[in-house]
């Protein structure tokens, strides 16, 4: 089992020494190279196309159209490490929107309350999704998908003939404003979502919580044996994940000054693809919370730098998939880790049985 | 970039050569401005006889014409494209919105850097536009998507409403209009259902399907949506209810055409949609050239006069399509 | 690790579907004495057609799945099969009988890159359907160039609702279903290449050990649901006359077919493969949204009835987890 001695896997962490070297190896490789990528696409775009690196504000003001994307892929990368998958962030992202742009606009709650309450509505959806795959013990994947649906109604249902609109400037702020220093323009949604990353970048790479959530996805009974309470860490992840999506949904209501039922719809398959470029496994249980941090920014600034330089929403679309293939394929031929070619050949010079149950582990949705 | 620079200069001065020979109208063709068109998605007929429309007109008017659009109907992806726009320095931004307020401050902050804005079809935030030219008059689309039912049912009707969705703006304002005139030109017709086709064909055939199957009694479905009177229509005609019950919508007539010729349409009202991608790119170098105010008139050769009344330019009268002139129209 | 995953024996399978078939048709019967017209022939023929297009995909869905695959990318090709079937018709004449070959090679094609790109570049099939989610529906949307299907020939929809050869007491579409349905089962329950298929949904590596090509049994059902995708793109184009980009993606038939699927019995975990399940699961989709429709359940409630009956007919049998957590 040669993914034992990977970082993040429960393996390293009853040897101090050795994880802090592994996980300083781990910043080397792949989230080195996405960071690289990152560097390269940016300075790429800003020599060559007009209108995406006028001054620093602008450039950073860009941050502004994809943010929430990233904020939906920090909680949904936890629930991704245990295993599992969120695809109600969408849903919940526009019901926690709805029901605090509602509260506001009908009850005359002040905004900022209201919004609290909305990311406490986020939490309690995550809770229930949770109590579902936990209780019911439904798949995660289907769990989401049934309550996604279930959501969406009583979004739709909040929202009403004429959702609320036109929030109060304060709140606008949050989504388009920027905090001025002096001539320097810095977007209070970078402001929200730096220390978040932080926040979860120790979470999951420095704290007890997170080693648990890696060691539950690697192998949950093991897991179990080892006295973790799954049922516990599992919970956790999916309200974290609840509650990040709905920031994200009131970020998005305060960037757009409005709140809609089906806002949140185009959250899911951008947040999945940007967990998963960031170099979280599909299956749980690997991964780092840098990479997803990168991941963001490099999609993010590659879909608004290629629509700047004039490609259509549709040609944006089909090269970030192919991007998402490419890099994942690219990674698993160079690396040790992941069941790959590279993987294969050492395993195969070493001792041929390793690779067994391994490959097994990665074949799964 | 340099090629693409001096690819433009030269398309500019090709074009002030047949520029002089367009000023002879009122409008002031002389500098090259950059138009785009921006629909509520890319991938439908109506928006792209407005492209047709507009790409014919944007020729004549020494504009640099885009049409871009989002693959899905979000106003995320509506927003994405007018962020771009506004960073290449387009001189008007034209659009239909998926939603009125979501795209208000994107739009707002084209207008802060002196992009002209020119809504159609679907308007946003008033104070979001320069300009909005509406397709027709609600009361008066209203009226015709009665008429165009009621005429062949009896007068105690039940009749069932399918629309896209239940926050759509323009849907919801027709809804009101024919619900006001249904109640006054016939009062004892009844409104028993209202479903929505999510603007999905598929979604909008087994809506109609439902519709029928649930309540028998109903004798028309009234569908303001380009995607739900198709669908309708279709289920009209796979229960074999042709004759029966006659629908009525807002498609494009090469959509409805197969079910107007089979009866299923009896009449069904829109507007010139390609003679509106026209007037868009009329009213966007008027404003691009800072020649039209919020009251005004002015008149497009080949189209008419208008009259522009707190901003918003009335583009027709319903065009009612029929068994009889639905073959002279192809978009 | 892989010592929680086991055959299952038929017993179960067979419980599931009869469970399936009594929760539709107790929903079916009790719909039905609220509302007779729900229960008249009509109705229950629409039932019926309205679950065709998703059983297919769903097939082809559940094939993957058992192999303890995803495919999300079954939508932009059920769509991309429709708009080029579709306008390839209704401009230039095309006749059914090149159509069909068409939409399956489309499918076929299609299918084989997802398949190579699994299977060989070990790359996970969410992120290789996901990617090519967005790839295929950009094909669509090159190939239809902002325009739309709006009529199909005769001939293309009497084969969406006609009856075969006018006598046939089922139409068209279900009769074509069912043998489809034969097919697939015939290939996954009788077949070297279906035991193949549920090895390696079991456990691949131990496949592999046992000497079973997996790379290509892999490429294969891929390749096959992909095959299966486009010819419900056919079906839909068929059927309801008309197709836009949105066809598929719009509806999101790739996480219905992952639901329906996941309803009938099939494991998420792989191994185990339920295709009447899966057809089964289809028509109690169609018939409790159309149940919710007769009950004047407002439309906006709709998509909660939904989820709530989809937890309802997973709880009820064999779609949960197995000894996770």
């Amino acid at each position: 089992m040669s993914a034992l001695s990977d970082i993040g896997t429960p393996a390293a962490t009853d040897a101090p020494m050795g994880r802090r070297r592994r996980r300083f190896l781990s910043m080397g490789g792949w989230e080195l190279s996405l960071l690289v990528l990152l560097v390269v696409v940016t300075t790429g775009f800003g020599l060559v196309v007009p209108g995406f690196f006028d001054d620093v504000s602008g450039f950073l003001a860009m941050s502004s159209n994809f943010l929430p994307f990233g904020i939906v892929a920090l909680g949904l990368s936890l629930v991704i490490f245990t295993g599992g998958i969120d695809l109600s962030v969408g849903a919940t992202a526009s019901l926690a929107a709805v029901v605090a742009a509602q509260l506001w606009a009908t009850m005359g709650l002040n905004i900022w309350v209201a919004s609290l309450l909305g990311l406490a509505m986020g939490g309690v959806l995550g809770a229930i999704n949770a109590a579902v795959i936990v209780f019911l013990r439904i798949e995660p994947l289907i769990a989401t998908l049934a309550t996604s649906f279930i959501y969406t109604s009583a979004a739709v249902a909040v929202a009403g003939d004429s959702p609320p609109s036109g929030f109060p400037d304060a709140f606008n702020n949050m989504g388009s404003g920027a905090l001025a220093l002096g001539s320097f323009q810095f977007p209070y949604q970078l402001l929200l979502f730096i220390p978040l990353a932080v926040i979860f970048w120790l979470l999951v790479g420095r704290s007890a919580f997170g080693r648990k959530l890696v060691t539950v996805g690697y192998n949950s009974e093991a897991a179990r044996y080892s006295g973790i309470r799954v049922p516990r860490v599992l919970a956790a992840a999916y309200v974290i994940s609840g509650m990040m999506a709905a920031l994200a949904g009131l970020v998005l209501s305060a960037y757009y000054s409005a709140a809609r039922a089906d806002m949140g719809d185009v959250l899911l398959l951008t947040t999945i693809a940007m967990v998963v470029l960031g170099g979280v496994s599909i299956f749980g249980g690997e991964g780092s919370m840098g990479g997803v941090i990168v991941a963001v920014l490099l999609l993010g600034l590659l879909r608004q730098g290629m629509l700047i330089a004039g490609f259509s929403d549709m040609v944006t679309s089909m090269l970030t998939g192919a991007i998402l293939i490419g890099s994942i394929a690219i990674r698993n031929v160079f690396s040790t880790r992941v069941g790959g070619f590279g993987k294969r050949l050492l395993a195969f010079i070493r001792r041929p049985a390793a690779a067994g149950p391994d490959t097994n582990r990665h074949d799964a949705p | 970039m340099i090629t693409a620079r001096r690819m433009l200069v030269l398309a500019a001065t090709a074009t002030l050569a047949m520029a002089s020979v367009v000023s002879a109208q009122t409008v002031d063709t002389s500098k090259r401005i950059k138009v785009a068109m921006v629909p509520k998605l890319v991938g439908l007929s109506v928006f792209k006889a407005n492209q047709q429309g507009a790409e014919a007109a944007a020729k004549t008017l020494n504009i640099d014409f885009l049409y871009t659009g989002p693959v899905t109907a979000s106003a995320q992806g509506q927003v994405d494209v007018f962020n771009s726009l506004i960073a290449r320095k387009f001189d008007v931004i034209t659009t239909t919105s998926n939603n009125p307020t979501q795209l208000a401050p994107a739009l707002k902050r084209a207008m802060k850097q002196g992009i002209k804005v020119v809504s159609y079809d679907s308007d946003v935030a008033p104070d979001a536009r320069d300009f909005f030219i509406q397709n027709t008059e609600y009361p008066a689309f209203g009226k015709a998507l009665v008429d165009s039912v009621a005429k062949y049912i009896p007068a105690d009707s039940e009749v069932a409403i399918l629309s896209s969705t239940k926050d759509a703006t323009i849907q919801n304002e027709w809804i009101n209009a024919l619900t006001a005139y249904m109640k006054t030109a016939y009062p004892k017709m009844k409104i028993v259902t209202t479903e929505y086709g999510q603007s999905d064909p598929s979604k909008s055939l087994t809506a109609g399907l439902n519709i029928l199957q649930a309540h028998p009694n109903v004798a028309a479905i009234i569908a303001p949506d380009g995607a739900s009177e198709v669908g309708a229509a279709a289920a009209v005609q796979k229960l074999g209810r042709t004759g029966k019950v006659f629908v009525t919508g807002c498609s494009n007539p090469d959509a409805i055409r197969q079910y107007v010729k089979a009866g299923v349409i009896k009449a069904s009202p829109l507007w010139d949609e390609v003679k509106e991608g026209q007037l868009v790119m009329h009213v966007a170098r008027l404003a691009a050239n800072n020649a039209l105010k919020p009251n005004d008139t002015f008149s497009v050769p080949g189209l008419g006069s208008y009259t522009v009344k707190d901003k918003v330019i009335i583009f027709s009268e319903p065009l009612i399509f029929t068994a009889e002139n639905v073959d002279q129209y192809k978009f | 690790m892989p010592s929680r995953r086991r055959a299952v024996a038929p017993r179960f399978t067979m419980t599931r579907e009869l469970t399936l078939v009594a929760v539709t048709v107790g929903l079916t019967v009790i719909v039905g004495l609220l509302n007779h017209d729900f229960v008249g022939a009509q109705n229950l023929r629409f039932m019926l057609l309205n679950s065709v297009v998703l059983s297919l995909v769903a097939l082809g869905q559940t094939l993957v799945i058992a192999m303890r695959g995803i495919d999300l990318s079954v939508a932009p090709i059920l769509g991309l099969a429709a708009m080029v079937c579709g306008l390839l018709a209704q401009t230039h004449g095309l006749s059914l009988a090149v159509a069909l070959p068409l939409a399956l090679c489309i499918g076929l094609v299609l299918g084989t890159i997802n398949g190579v790109l699994v299977a060989t570049m070990d790359i996970p099939p969410i992120v290789v359907t996901l990617g090519t989610y967005s790839l295929y529906s950009g094909l669509t949307f090159l190939y239809s160039d902002g325009t739309q299907v709006d009529a199909v020939p005769p001939t293309f929809a009497a084969f969406g609702n006609g009856r075969l050869f006018g006598i046939v007491p089922l139409p068209t579409p279900v009769v074509v279903l069912l043998v489809v349905l034969a097919l697939c089962w015939y290939l996954l329950r009788h077949t070297g290449f279906g035991r193949a298929v549920l090895a390696v949904g079991n456990n691949a590596a131990a496949a592999y050990a046992a000497g079973l090509p997996v790379t290509w049994v892999r490429i294969r059902v891929y390749a096959l649901s992909g095959t299966l995708a486009a010819f419900a793109g056919l079906m839909f184009l068929c059927y309801t006359g008309s197709a836009t980009v949105t066809a598929g993606t719009g509806d999101h038939i790739e996480l219905q077919s992952i639901a329906v699927s996941l309803i009938g019995g099939t494991a998420i975990a792989g191994g185990r493969g339920n295709l009447i399940g899966t057809v089964l699961g289809s028509l109690f989709l169609s018939v409790v949204l159309t149940a919710l429709v007769f009950l004047h359940v407002p439309p906006i409630w709709y998509s909660a009835g939904e989820g709530l009956m989809i937890l309802a007919a997973v709880q009820a049998g064999f779609g949960r987890r197995g000894a996770r957590a």
